[in-house]
């Protein structure tokens, strides 16, 4: 929790693309490119900001860059499951 | 016995000392665990068809005449005229949906290159103007319609003061496998018909030949009661379950690591609990059936 306030900064993108990525999804529910395209684009911010994260704070290990690769890995697999069977 | 397995939960689901002060589902190996699962899911779902065709499937409830009646009240909203039913249209609409169904194809245009205007046609509808909404998988009427109002080029179609008739047709057989319910909708206006020319954007424009017409019996589809695994729910049920199990362990993991003080290295607990639920708000977002743009 500390971490949060902390660095509160940091999360304002995170928080931001997540948001846009929600308001993609209900927008642009008819468009099923656009979806795979607006899920592989925030799984990769999201690892991309996890390396930022962790490296501007001096605690960046492989075993975080794995963490981050799998969490978006299972997102991204979620998504494209009921995206392609809808 | 039952400590035994008390312990393993705690192991799998709690932040303990056994598991580095870390859920070990929040461990690469376990989340890796879980895409494993949730593939082998996906591989299930794509083989079943074959071995036992009559398991999966989307169980619809939909009328052409609602079809029409949601289609003219959109049309109301916008100040638009309301489209009149033709028994041509509709029939036009029922051999291009046999004609997806036979031909395996799910598209404006077959893969032979038939075009849909060719259907009119093929019926004696002389069009002075045409369009087409195609529509799958979806539960009921309404959810159709309005994910044609979502999307821009169905939309113009659906709103565009060009239209006079309409043709609806719903369809079901198997597409890929797997039981689909398809609806065809058909928008068009005569040569003879007194339409203003109005432009609107994405109307289709096709100058017409006028072939013999060729008589087909249509069917009105009976709405299914048949229990079947919708691929879809299904796959939204896992997901909205295991999602929420992440959810749950991240916020203990959260509360936990907060209270005692633990440092660790790994990812943000916050940023994953975010990551999670952009996914979980996505997943109740999403809904079955689709519009096809191309």
């Amino acid at each position: 929790m500390k971490d949060i306030t902390k660095h509160f900064p940091h999360y304002f993108p995170l928080i931001g693309m997540f948001v846009a990525a929600i308001v993609a999804f209900a927008v642009f529910s008819y468009d099923r490119s656009f979806e795979i395209l607006i899920s592989i684009v925030v799984a990769v911010f999201y690892v991309a900001w996890g390396i930022i994260h962790h490296h501007l704070h001096h605690d960046l290990y492989p075993e975080v860059i794995i963490e981050y690769i799998v969490v978006a890995t299972l997102g991204l697999v979620t998504l494209f499951a009921l995206i392609f069977r809808v | 016995m039952v400590m035994k397995l008390a312990h393993r939960v705690a192991h799998i689901f709690f932040p303990r000392q056994s598991n580095n002060h870390k859920a070990k589902i929040l461990h690469p190996s376990g989340l890796t665990f879980l895409i494993l699962i949730y593939l082998l899911y996906q591989l299930i779902l794509t083989v079943l068809p074959r071995i036992s065709p009559s398991v999966l499937g989307y169980a619809s409830n939909i009328f052409p005449s609602e079809v029409i009646r949601l289609t003219n009240e959109k049309r109301a909203e916008n100040g638009l005229a309301p489209l009149e039913e033709s028994s041509v249209l509709d029939q036009a609409a029922q051999a291009k949906g046999a004609d997806m169904l036979n031909k395996g194809y799910w598209a404006h245009v077959a893969p032979d290159g038939t075009q849909p205007w060719k259907f009119f046609s093929d019926f004696g509808y002389n069009y002075r103007y045409a369009g087409e909404n195609l529509a799958r998988d979806f539960s009921d009427a309404a959810s159709a319609v309005n994910a044609w109002m979502n999307s821009p080029s169905h939309r113009d179609n659906l709103l565009s003061p060009k239209y006079q008739d309409i043709g609806i047709a719903v369809v079901e057989g198997k597409l890929a496998g797997v039981d689909t319910t398809i609806i065809v909708q058909f928008f068009g206006s005569r040569y003879t018909d007194t339409v203003p020319l109005v432009p609107v954007a994405k109307a289709q424009t096709i100058n017409n030949n006028v072939p013999s017409p060729v008589p087909v019996v249509v069917q009105t589809p009976v709405p299914q009661s048949v229990s079947m695994i919708s691929p879809f729910s299904s796959t939204k049920a896992l997901s909205l379950g295991m999602v929420s199990i992440l959810l749950v362990v991240l916020v203990i993991d959260g509360v936990v690591i907060y209270r005692k003080k633990i440092t660790r290295v790994g990812g943000r607990t916050f940023a994953h609990l975010a990551f999670f639920g952009m996914i979980l708000a996505i997943i109740i977002i999403l809904k079955a059936g689709q519009v096809n743009l191309k």
